[in-house]
């Protein structure tokens, strides 16, 4: 390290630790702070200033319902990990369950998947609208489907082995409900255990870890902590074209 | 099994960020009910509208339930790593909501005015921190180191990009940051002496 290229980097920690270094900089200072003490020294001692900075801020209290929102979602979560714990026979016993009720044994639509082969495909079964809106193509990125049921509206985005599941137009939840994303693969229908509310402006999101096999994507109103079992007609579903 | 709320509260931020990694939902709420009112009052500071930093802090904090066990202490305080993370989200909900990155065209005041309102985020930006609403640990610098460290930090602007708006030098803004952040620690240390 020679002092010359510590007096260039110098001039930028200042910027660095307030966000304010052009995006490129930012990996290159960091590779040179890796290497030099002395800016190492420099970032630490500054940064206590930043926080200083943030705590300035005039103080507003958040509102309650922000406090409600968060602990409902929180709680769904901690339910949700919980379940990952079930063992694999309360699981197999579930899908059984979820395809009775999807087959019409519960209160749920009846619906089947879309044909696989159609490049843009759009199915109503029972109210409900699906299509797919694009797909890689080979060219890298991932695909995506959407759905609609009244106003809500639904988008799966393939990531890697999983997606990304993101809902508009949700009305707001009473703070011991929450949203319960569930797949269809065979025929059978299983919790995703993934557990969410919507923001104040009524969008959702959530993330699907295992996509492999998934006919269809479907979102139910459930209690806090989620359940095992539908206990409500879909909010939205999304047919996936594989 | 969750911790009590009451053991929970007897508990540093340190200690608390494990039990958050195994989604303890107690340690979650005893480290809102410490922090969530710094996290909103910095994004209402940010974005400017009670909304939209209602969604930057539940966003933040969600981020530190997904990812709680990425928190490294040797970083600097859970507060200030929360405060971090609420700031990031923040600016992104700014720029998002100016539907690009600030744009800098500030000397032609015929083209900011026939902007839709949307652009205009950077030129706001500046009249809101040239207002003089300076306060805490900003209030005791010169008005000039102030206002590059409020546009920095709270604006989300480069540091060229706040040369270009203040038609200054980007030296000048990098010693004015300079300035003012040790002007800031030294008052610190000395605070802490």
């Amino acid at each position: 390290m020679n002092g010359h290229e510590h007096d260039r980097w110098s001039e930028d920690v200042a910027a660095y630790v307030l966000g304010a270094l052009e995006p490129g900089q930012v990996a290159e200072l960091e590779r040179h702070a890796e290497g030099c003490e002395a800016c190492r020294n420099e970032l630490r001692w500054l940064q206590p200033a930043v926080a200083a900075i943030a705590e300035a801020a005039p103080r507003r209290e958040p509102p309650p319902q922000l406090r409600e929102r968060l602990l409902a979602e929180v709680r769904a979560g901690a339910r949700a990990a919980g379940v990952e714990a079930e063992p694999e026979g309360g699981l197999a016993a579930a899908r059984h369950r979820f395809g009775t009720w999807l087959r019409g044994g519960g209160p749920g639509t009846r619906w089947r998947p879309a044909a696989a082969a159609l490049a843009v495909v759009v199915v109503l079964v029972a109210g409900f609208v699906g299509y797919e809106v694009g797909n890689d193509g080979g060219g890298g990125g991932g695909a995506t489907w959407t759905g609609a049921h009244g106003a809500v509206t639904a988008e799966v985005v393939s990531s890697g082995g999983g997606a990304e599941l993101n809902l508009a137009h949700v009305e707001a939840l009473p703070p011991d409900r929450v949203l319960e994303a569930w797949v269809q693969r065979e025929g059978e229908v299983e919790p995703v255990k993934a557990l969410f509310v919507p923001d104040r402006d009524g969008n959702a999101s959530t993330t699907i870890a295992d996509m492999h096999g998934v006919e269809i994507v479907m979102v139910t109103r459930e209690p806090a902590g989620g359940t095992m079992k539908p206990t409500g007609e879909p909010i939205v579903q999304v047919p996936i074209q594989s | 099994m969750a911790v009590k709320r009451e053991k929970a509260e007897r508990l540093a931020d340190e200690e608390l960020m494990p039990l958050i990694g195994a989604k303890d939902p107690e340690a979650f709420a005893v480290l809102y009910d410490r922090h969530g009112g710094a996290a909103y009052s910095l994004a209402y500071r940010i974005v400017g509208e009670a909304g939209a930093a209602e969604d930057v802090t539940q966003e933040a904090f969600i981020s530190l339930w997904r990812s709680g066990a990425r928190y490294d202490r040797t970083r600097g305080s859970v507060r200030s790593w929360m405060l971090s993370i609420v700031r990031n989200r923040a600016i992104d909900a700014l720029r998002a909501g100016a539907g690009k990155a600030p744009k800098l065209d500030f000397d032609d005041e015929a083209v900011l005015e026939q902007r839709p309102a949307p652009e205009r985020t950077d030129e706001q930006a500046l009249q809101r921190e040239t207002a003089g609403e300076l306060r805490g640990a900003l209030g005791g610098l010169p008005g000039e180191q102030a206002k590059v460290i409020e546009l920095a930090y709270y604006g989300g602007f480069s540091q060229s990009e706040i040369a270009r708006m203040l038609g200054v030098p980007l030296g000048t803004v990098k010693g004015r940051m300079r300035l003012g952040l040790e002007k800031i620690r030294g008052e610190l240390a000395e605070g802490l002496a």
